[in-house]
């Protein structure tokens, strides 16, 4: 992670740049300057305290730096040595730089203007930080859901949402009143009442393929249909990374057998069927012989044609 | 402890004002807080200079007049010390704001708030609300970008445990070349050591602790490498066609580089980047997708239909 560093250069750093912060912004109140640097008033005073010691060489009133905080408000004079604020770190180049990668994509493809001086900043930051261009960021959706998604989020709006549902194979045309965007497992999703499926559901972002707002009832039916969920036993007959992944559990081996719960059935034997051989479903009865049958049909057509 | 930080403080701005070199008896002799015998003073200067340097400070060592070995002396140049992106102008900064703030809720959350501190103390105002952009979010997962972009940076060689698809782990070292984000995975492209060709890896599949060692000296960063088009491990140049029926199939139509109708049925052609993954996505179809070629994608399919049949019937 980003560097830590000891007590004492952890201060040191913050002193040399608020220095230039306080030059830029002149009677700040001794509050927000706390807040902008995440400290305490207390230990803000005492930074401020410590630096008033500070100056040129000679250290007359003359060359020392002048500073007033005085009734909750500082200035700061006779600092032009220490004003400008210190070169970035490299981390803080590689922030920049994806995060200017990831602003691009959002920026529609007619403000040349903009993205034009988005990548003469990448140049610049890649100069200065010395690391080659070769970090890339893409957002999860296009510019125009997450432009809608935003909007009906802060103006409280439902949305139309194309949405490709893997389980089901299908890209359906829904009616949602987003409530919150949240992650979980390394995914973004958009949780939403659905009008579709009167209930809440949970939207993985980057499957939203299109998004509309639109005016939609705001009062929530209070009693929304409890969702039924399944237990599966799953058998491991070789394990992989997929499954793995799939099923989120890093304690595989050759016949681990494991409990799933699951709200769809559908997503089950699609599951199993592209485990292929390195799985085997033990319950419940009804889809394993679905999957039996489907299986021989298809491997039916293949040694036909 | 302010004692020392007043003495870091008033060196750096010593060092800074300077025009020439100044010498360490000057310094002993003009910058406050250096006290006690000459030894003591000495390695209080050596572990001041250190200091500084970890903060990212470069201290210059010269000499007064290069035509006599005289005693050494030091400064730190102002072009070094400051943020220097030259002529920049509101919009600029805007942008600039806007990059930092897609880190908001990520651990590297941290360094991007620094970056926007010291962009904010530039002294130019910014009006973000003046450019159209939403902005995404950035996350890090917890990986330690800091160590993969600065080992791209000095061409070091970084060697882990990676979980190959058979849940087996792999040993691999490679000198990084690129780093990138997509549908929230992170992706480390290198030069394998083993075997000199690129590959790219998922960071979350890297399991334990990454070590960093020097890369090999003659390392040449490869030229025309597109991270965004080759998020691989095994890159091939293979294409396999499939039928998928009308209206279905769609995450294995998303990977088709052509399409033809049939009909009820469309063929597709698709990449072959890895068989084993691709044999999975055409299950997962089931009966909306059927491989016409290549033979060994499909031998593959019919082994484990078999094996499907035989353990579920």
């Amino acid at each position: 992670m980003a560097k830590k560093f000891s007590a004492p250069l952890e201060r040191t750093a913050r002193l040399l740049d608020l220095v230039p912060y306080i030059s830029s912004h002149q009677g700040i109140s001794l509050k927000e300057l706390a807040a902008v640097f995440k400290v305490d008033q207390a230990q803000m005073t005492s930074d401020l305290t410590t630096l008033w010691m500070c100056g040129l060489p000679g250290y007359t009133p003359l060359e020392l730096m002048d500073l007033e905080f005085e009734s909750g408000f500082v200035t700061i004079h006779n600092a032009q040595t220490l004003s400008r604020p210190r070169a970035i770190s490299f981390d803080e180049g590689v922030a920049l730089v994806l995060g200017l990668d990831l602003l691009r994509s959002s920026i529609s493809p007619d403000r040349t203007d903009l993205l034009e001086r988005i990548d003469l900043l990448l140049v610049r930051l890649a100069e200065l930080i010395n690391l080659p261009t070769a970090l890339s960021a893409t957002p999860l959706v296009n510019q125009e859901v997450s432009e809608a998604i935003s909007d009906a989020l802060k103006s409280r709006m439902g949305l139309e949402i194309t949405y490709q549902s893997l389980y089901r194979d299908e890209i359906s045309t829904r009616t949602i009143l987003p409530i919150a965007i949240s992650e979980r497992d390394g995914h973004v999703y958009l949780s939403s009442y659905c009008f579709k499926a009167s209930d809440f559901r949970q939207f993985r972002l980057e499957r939203i393929q299109n998004a509309v707002l639109k005016t939609v009832p705001q009062e929530i039916p209070q009693s929304s249909i409890e969702q039924s969920s399944y237990i599966c036993t799953i058998k491991v007959l070789t394990p992989t990374r997929a499954i793995a992944e799939r099923f989120k559990r890093d304690d595989l081996s050759i016949n681990t057998e494991f409990d799933f719960q699951t709200y769809s059935l559908q997503w089950i034997e699609r599951s199993i069927m592209a485990s292929g051989r390195a799985l085997c479903l033990k319950s419940p009865p009804d889809v394993r012989k679905s999957i039996a049958t489907m299986a021989q049909t298809m491997l039916e057509r293949y040694k036909a044609g | 402890m302010s004692r020392k930080i007043e003495r870091l403080i008033n060196l750096t701005i010593a060092l800074l004002a300077t025009k020439r070199y100044l010498t360490k008896t000057e310094i002993f002799n003009s910058v406050e807080g250096y006290d006690g015998t000459a030894e003591t003073k000495e390695r209080m200067f050596e572990r001041d200079k250190d200091d500084l340097r970890s903060l990212g400070i470069e201290i210059e060592v010269g000499t007064f007049d290069p035509l006599f070995n005289d005693e050494a002396g030091y400064k730190i140049k102002q072009e070094k010390y400051q943020f220097e992106l030259g002529d920049i102008s509101p919009t600029e900064v805007s942008l600039l704001s806007l990059a930092a703030q897609a880190w908001q809720e990520a651990s590297f959350g941290d360094v991007a708030q620094r970056a926007l501190l010291k962009l904010r103390s530039i002294g130019i105002p910014s009006d973000e609300l003046s450019i159209p952009a939403t902005v995404h979010k950035l996350n890090d997962g917890g990986q330690d970008l800091s160590l993969m972009t600065k080992a791209i940076a000095q061409k070091q060689c970084l060697s882990f445990a990676y979980l190959d698809p058979g849940l087996k782990i792999n040993s691999r070292s490679i000198v990084p070349i690129a780093l990138s984000t997509r549908d929230g995975y992170w992706y480390l492209s290198g030069v394998d050591q083993e075997i000199q060709e690129i590959r790219t890896f998922r960071v979350d599949r890297i399991s334990g602790a990454i070590t960093v060692s020097k890369g090999p000296k003659d390392f040449e960063t490869p030229t025309g490498f597109d991270s965004n088009r080759t998020l691989l491990e095994s890159p091939t140049h293979e294409f396999a066609l499939i039928d998928v029926r009308m209206g279905k199939a769609a995450s294995l139509r998303a990977l088709a580089v052509s399409s033809q109708s049939l009909g009820e049925w469309d063929q597709i052609k698709v990449p072959i980047l890895n068989l084993e993954s691709l044999c999975s996505i055409v299950l997962w179809h089931g009966p909306d997708a059927f491989v016409q070629e290549p033979p060994e994608l499909r031998n593959l399919i019919i082994e484990h239909l078999e094996a499907l049949v035989d353990n579920h019937g």
